[in-house]
Parts: C-alpha cells; structure tokens; sequence
C-alpha cells in the first residue's frame, strides 16, 4: 500500500487504544463477537508485541496469520498460518487454570463496576430484549488475568416515551460476566481467582478502575471529546482523575498496519454511521 | 458413549438417521457460528415434525435460530445464538425467547464444555474454579460450591450433562463407519464421547482403504449412524471444501426478521418443505455453479474476501 495517508478513523482510534491493553509476551484469546478487538490484537503482534500467545476464536489455531479479519469470527481465515490447531477445550483448560492474560468483552450494558450484560434486558420472568447470550464470558471473565471491555455505542439515545437508553448504565440489568462488584460481594469476597477488569475503550474515551471504589475512572478523552460529553452519555457518574489527558493517538505506520490487515472493514462493524465518518487528521 | 460395535449398519439414509432422535431429546449439534453445521440433517429434522428438541452447546447461529422457526425446538441451552457483527441477532431465537415461546436455559461455553465432560470421564459432576457474581450460574445452570477435602480451597461444581443424540457434520467416513474430521473441530469430539447416540453427516464415503491411507480421528464404535451428504452444512461453511453461503444467509435473516407468517412461506416452504430431497435442495440453491461458486475461495485472496461481502 503506497497511498499517502492522511486522516484515521474512531475505529482505528480504538484499535490503537484496545492494542495498548496487550503487553509483549501475553496469551490472549478473542471469543466471539469481537470484530474491533481482534484488529486490535493482531496489530498488538506486529507492532509492540511479537511475542504475544494467540489463539484465533473458536478455530483454535495457534498464532494465526489471517489474510483479512472475517465478518463471521468462525471462517477458517482464521486457520492460515496456525500451528498447531488445538481442540476448543484445550484453550478453555488454559484459560481455567489461570494462564490467559488478557480477553476483550462487551456488553450491551456495561455498569460502573465493569459487569456486562450479553443476556437479556427486563429481568429472567419478563424479558424484554432477549440478547445473544454471553458465549463465553461469565466463566473466562472470572479466570482470565485481567480483561479489557470495549464499546462502539457509548452514547445515550431517547426513546420514543422520552426515556434515555445508555449503554454504560448505572446497574445492569442482568449480570452475564461479573466486573469488580455486584450486590454479592466484590471478587476478593466471592473468592474469584481473575483480576477482572482493567481498561474499557470506547468511541469517546479511556477509563481504568478507582483503586478503592472500584468504579470507572475516566484516564483519556479521545480528540474532540470533552468531559461532558462523557458524562451525557453516560448513566452513572465515573471518576475523574484531575489530569484527563488525551488518548494514545494513531501513528501512520499504526493505520497502515491496520488497514492492510482488515481489508474487508469488519472492524467498522457495530458503530453508528456518523460516527464512523468522522475523519481526524494525522 | 454408547458403544456401536457392528461395523455393517452404520450408512444409513438421511431419514433413517433423522428416525434415530426422539421428541423431546437433548441434542448436541456440531460446528459453531456459521461454520461446519449438520443443516442437512436439521431440515430432515423439521420434516419429520420433530417436537420439544432440547439443544445444548457453545456459540451457534443459523442452526438454532431454523430449529426455533421451524417449532422443533422446546429448550435452547447455548451459551450464544446469533450471527454477531455479520447478520446481527438471531431473529426467530429472539422473537421465540421474548413471546416465551421457546425456554432459554442460559449457560456458558465453558460451563458447558464442563458438563459434557463430566459425561464424557463418566462421572456424575465436574470442578472448576470459582466462577460467581455471574447470574448464569444458579439462573438455569444448576450448581453448587465445595470445599476441596484434599486443598481445603472452594470449587464449583457442575453436574454432567449427556445428550441423548449429537449430530455432527464431517467430512469423510467409511463404510465401518470410521469418521475424519478436518480442523477446525470446535466442540465436536467432545459431543461425540458425551453424546448416547452420535449421527454424522459426511460430504463423502469412502472406502476402507482410502481412510486407513489417510487416517481417521473418530472410531466407528462410537458412531451410531453416517449418512453421505455433499454440501451438508450450506449455508453454513465446511472448510477446506466450501465457504459458507452469506446471500443465502442473508435471505434467511431478511425472512426470519419479517415473522413468523413470511418466514415460513418464504424460507421454509421454499428451502426445507418444497425439495423433495436433499438433491433438489442442491438445485434449487444453485446447483453445480454455486458449489464451484462456494469452493472457489481457495483461488485466491481476492475471490475469498469476494465471498465474505455477498448480500
């Protein structure tokens, strides 16, 4: 790819932002579901972290080298260049035993404390939405080292009855994968091994976790976002640390990595299409 | 589970496995996603007017939501149904799970790989580390804590779960009934120990010599019955032969999201009541041109990203 390049995307954003949640030499695995984070991964290993474990979906192959990112995480793409090719169950023992550092959830809610919600909103005797179910999440959330969560929707939008619907929401509705506290305890007091979750990227910002009160503090605003913006689109009250810096921004090299790696866009997937206009200047 | 020692039964035709599973069984099903599922097999199901299926396993999509449509399905426990960033939800499995049409009894991959094991080591239950704060567990996945008596430290524990049935789509067996799969093989041979009755539906039979050449992975003994049946995952993918068929999908979502009145007339009489056999569901879909169409990801890069963008 040769053409100059000028401009990156909030998906690219993000990518760069997921990818700097994986350190060099960590196991990481990518479920289902999780078109952005896997660009993010494969861009992790090919830039600041080629010595990173990886097993690609639900394939099960070994540091796979995929031609392009699939829009249905299950394609054998995600086979080229693996070696060996495990069973399922395999990675799941791994998992288990303690050895996976890092994974990527999302949910269609996500409260303060990081818990998510991939199951239904109403409650189990009334189920309003009923969603995909959690896959994976509520038994590798509480094994895995630590976890990043990710959102492309962190926006708020009104109902038709003038109700605000949030995707970041004060308290789910139900728990899928447990973040750092529910009404049973926090992790320590339910004797959970996994550190649970560490960073959530979203369209508008980086959070981390307070130290004490377990709730997301906000770390970065991505460009022309501000702090209000944050807190209008959100449907709890997050920290705020009294330096907000900028989030990590792309590099070229970073962009032209990643675009060669997902010629088919998979990663644009999910956003609101205004959203994914939006162009910033390099 | 189940030993099947007789190696001169096992080819059986599509209808005759498809006799093998009985309303209201526990059905493992095989691939994952929209990759490598026995969808042959579930429109034989479906027209054989099978009631209160109870499926169990990880991530899925067409498959589930066709067995919702379809009213053969009374239960769904998997830990996903849906077509993620590619299709969206899974239509019939939503709208059936919100009218309370279908019971969703809501598990986890790994929750589930646990109970089938527990099957598959013939053991009543199986551990795990300590999973809580998640309403999964205790919600419709019975469980329980102990304390280890050798460590003293607390585990889960899951009790097994074992299909009546699981149907798999492979891709080669023998006349004994010895099966190859080829990567990638998910959860497959996991239902196969767990399972009582294993069917499996193979894009070709081949003869014994041919498979001792090449090696099989699944003995015949555990196999119940194998019925030859090209193209028996489409639409969903069967590597390294075919790519999944995504127009098709397409169609089926457009169909399924539409109710349940323009799914059945629009995609079930089409696909699964209208074909008189599997041969005509072949043609109707496209026949030899959409199997070349389906096989000619591996010419190239560019055709095989050609296939990830139809509509």
């Amino acid at each position: 790819m040769t053409e100059k390049i000028t401009y990156y995307t909030i998906d690219e954003l993000m990518a760069v932002c997921l990818a700097r949640t994986i350190k060099d030499g960590d196991t990481v695995f990518n479920g289902v579901a999780v078109p952005l984070p896997f660009t993010a991964i494969m861009l992790a290993r090919k830039t600041h972290a080629p010595n990173s474990v990886f097993w690609g979906g639900l394939l099960a192959g070994v540091n796979p080298e995929p031609c392009f990112l699939p829009p249905t995480s299950g394609d054998s793409v995600m086979l080229r260049d693996a070696d060996p090719v495990l069973h399922l169950s395999q990675i799941f023992d791994l998992v288990m035993r303690g050895e996976l550092n890092r994974v990527f959830f999302s949910g269609a809610q996500i409260d303060k404390y990081g818990n998510l919600n991939n199951t239904l909103i109403g409650s189990p005797n009334n189920i309003r939405v009923k969603l995909p179910g959690g896959a994976g999440g509520s038994h590798v959330g509480s094994f895995a080292r630590n976890f990043t969560i990710w959102s492309v929707r962190h926006e708020a939008r009104t109902t038709s009855k003038g109700k605000r619907i949030y995707n970041l929401v004060d308290k789910v509705d139900f728990v899928t994968s447990m973040g750092h506290r529910t009404d049973k305890g926090d992790r320590q007091e339910l004797g959970i091994r996994g550190g649970g979750p560490d960073m959530v990227v979203t369209n508008l910002c980086v959070f981390d976790f307070d130290e004490v009160s377990k709730i997301m503090r906000l770390k970065s605003l991505h460009p022309r976002v501000t702090i209000q913006d944050v807190l209008d689109n959100t449907g709890f009250e997050p920290v705020i640390q009294e330096k907000v810096e900028e989030s990590a921004l792309p590099t070229e090299e970073a962009i032209r990595i990643i675009r060669e790696l997902d010629p088919l866009e998979t990663r644009k997937r999910g956003f609101s299409s205004e959203v994914l206009k939006r162009r910033y200047d390099l | 589970m189940g030993i099947f020692p007789l190696r001169d039964r096992k080819i059986m035709s599509l209808s005759e496995a498809a006799r093998l599973i009985h309303d209201g069984d526990i059905v493992a099903v095989g691939g994952n996603l929209s990759a490598r599922e026995p969808i042959g097999m579930i429109r034989e199901l479906i027209r054989q007017g099978k009631r209160n299926l109870h499926t169990v396993g990880g991530a899925h999509g067409v498959d589930i939501d066709l067995m919702c449509g379809a009213g053969v399905v009374g239960t769904v426990q998997n830990s996903f149904v849906g077509f993620e960033a590619d299709l969206g939800l899974a239509p019939n499995f939503r709208r059936m799970a919100e009218a309370g049409t279908i019971q969703v009894r809501e598990t986890d991959c790994i929750a589930m790989m646990v109970q089938l094991r527990a099957s598959q080591f013939g053991v009543p239950f199986m551990p795990t580390p300590v999973v809580a704060g998640t309403q999964v567990l205790g919600l419709s996945t019975d469980f329980r804590q102990m304390t280890c008596p050798f460590s003293g430290e607390k585990v889960n524990l899951l009790p097994a779960l074992r299909p009546n049935a699981a149907i798999i789509h492979a891709h080669k067996a023998d006349d004994q009934g010895n099966v190859k799969l080829y990567p990638p093989y998910f959860a497959d041979l996991l239902f196969v120990e767990a399972s009582d009755k294993v069917i499996v539906t193979v894009e070709k039979i081949i003869t014994r010599k041919e498979m001792k050449h090449i090696g099989s992975n699944i003995p015949y003994y555990e196999i119940t019955g194998v019925v030859e049946l090209p193209l028996g995952a489409h639409p969903t993918s069967c590597y390294p032969d075919y790519s999944y068929d995504r127009s098709h999908l397409s169609e089926y979502v457009r169909a399924a999201q539409s109710g349940p009145e323009a799914f059945s007339s629009q995609y079930l009489q089409k696909y699964v009541f209208g074909p008189k056999n599997h041969q005509e569901y072949l043609e109707l879909i496209g026949g030899e041109e959409k199997r070349a169409a389906l096989m000619s990801w591996q010419q190239d890069e560019a055709r095989w990203r050609e296939l990830m963008l139809r509509e």
